[in-house]
């Protein structure tokens, strides 16, 4: 308990500052190059001024994020999105109304952003953590043939028919690789993404130098993949078995 | 306060940033693997990583995560905002934990204090890609089908509700019958049903 309470504090505290301050700048972008996202960036400006509507609007997340850490040991990507930046912020502006000298502020985000992080993180985990053994059991036993049968199958038959549907050469790049790393490496995800921007990008521009160098580094991860799975001895064998 | 205002508004300073976050989400990852919580992510990428830990295939979150991850770095210096969803949290916390794993680089992964510097260090070079990018702007550096990609990418998230109704069903009726009332109640709230569908499970398959 204590060592996760301590390892949880470290993680929160990081990843609050970072974020915090990395909303703060997204004031400033693009002048500087910031990180979070459009969407919260928009947010942020939703309820700007105002601490009440920060708290709240991070309230109703931290209540989903709650009930993801219990059930399944994620805590949702909107502590890091959504609960950390309007808190900090919603913090901040308790104290002082004015967001160019609060919100707008990285240095101020970061300071309040690492103890909010630290807060909201280890709450979760030590939520998580509180969770009758029987209980978890049971998560998992649902969860796991969920999560098998979605990156099993969903997944790939997903990506698969978004390569199909976003024209013929993105189409025959995804199915190409798609299907080579299903057999090299047991799973199409991989290739069908890489077939899809590669795919997409001739489409776009043409057999660049950068689609060109892509394709190289495709082809030696396959041939290093495939040598350290045994694919390719196992297809020689096949191979061999035909009297070739 | 003035010294670290000015260093937090250089825009050097950002692999810093990236650092931080990608030791928070690394150790995180590691976390999840270790005591089995703390991912900072959503329900379908902790199903990928879960996959991993059950079953030891770990190809699909690392494809996934490479993939947004070499989105977002590209796209992070042309707009001039990384999203940390598809940078840090899938592509480092989730996909870089999954690659150690699959590589069976456990001292990593399995070591708080080395995971933490790990994450710190991947953070880095991230950030440092990105600030490079930002100088060089080398041309048809854009990357096509990002938006495909991240399309579908979201959508599969929405699979794993029903998926896990029918999981809940096929577990045990106590518990199938928890996820179908909890999902209904967080469809009335307007909240993914996959939450419900766990907690229902959990709640209900406590008391059989």
């Amino acid at each position: 308990m204590l060592t996760i309470l301590l390892k949880s504090l470290v993680i929160g505290a990081l990843a609050g500052a970072a974020v915090s301050a990395g909303a703060a700048r997204m004031f400033h972008a693009p002048e500087i190059q910031a990180m979070g996202a459009f969407r919260t960036l928009g947010e942020l400006n939703a309820c700007k001024g105002d601490p009440v509507a920060h708290f709240s609007f991070g309230l109703g997340f931290y209540f989903s994020s709650a009930a993801s850490v219990v059930g399944c040991g994620g805590v949702t990507q909107d502590v890091a999105h959504r609960i950390i930046p309007n808190w900090a912020a919603g913090l901040l502006l308790l104290k002082n109304k004015k967001v160019e000298e609060t919100l707008y502020d990285p240095a101020k985000m970061l300071l309040v952003g690492s103890v909010v992080g630290a807060v909201v993180y280890s709450s979760l985990t030590l939520l998580a953590s509180a969770v009758p053994e029987k209980l978890s059991t049971i998560a998992a036993g649902v969860l796991t043939p969920a999560a098998n049968n979605m990156v099993n199958l969903v997944m790939p038959i997903l990506f698969w028919l978004g390569a199909l549907d976003a024209g013929k050469i993105t189409g025959i790049w995804g199915t190409v690789l798609g299907g080579l790393t299903q057999l090299i490496m047991g799973n199409a995800v991989p290739g069908l993404v890489l077939g899809i921007i590669c795919g997409k990008s001739i489409e776009d521009n043409g057999f660049t130098k950068m689609v060109k160098i892509m394709i190289a580094v495709i082809a030696v991860l396959l041939i290093v993949i495939g040598q350290a799975r045994g694919f390719w001895a196992k297809a020689l064998g096949v191979l061999a078995g035909f009297g070739l | 306060m003035k010294k670290l205002h000015d260093l937090l508004m250089k825009e050097n300073s950002f692999p810093l940033l990236t650092a931080m976050l990608g030791a928070a989400v690394f150790a995180g990852g590691c976390m999840f693997l270790n005591d089995g919580f703390g991912l900072f992510n959503d329900a379908s990428q902790t199903a990928m990583l879960l996959v991993g830990k059950t079953e030891g295939e770990w190809t699909t979150p690392v494809g996934y995560a490479a993939g947004f991850l070499i989105a977002r770095v590209l796209e992070g210096p042309l707009v001039g905002i990384l999203d940390i969803g598809g940078s840090m949290q899938t592509g480092v916390g989730t996909g870089m934990v999954a690659l150690c794993q699959s590589l069976g680089l456990t001292w990593i992964t399995g070591n708080f204090i080395v995971s933490l510097v790990a994450g710190a260090i991947i953070g880095l070079v991230i950030g440092t890609v990105i600030i490079g990018v930002r100088k060089a702007m080398p041309e048809g550096m854009s990357a096509s089908g990002t938006d495909i990609m991240m399309g579908v990418g979201n959508a599969a998230g929405r699979y794993l509700g029903p998926l896990t109704i029918m999981s809940a069903i096929s577990y045990s009726i106590p518990c199938g019958i928890g996820a179908i009332i909890g999902s209904v109640i967080m469809h009335k709230l307007d909240k993914p049903i996959i939450g419900g569908a766990i907690l229902g499970a959990m709640i209900i398959g406590a008391f059989f």
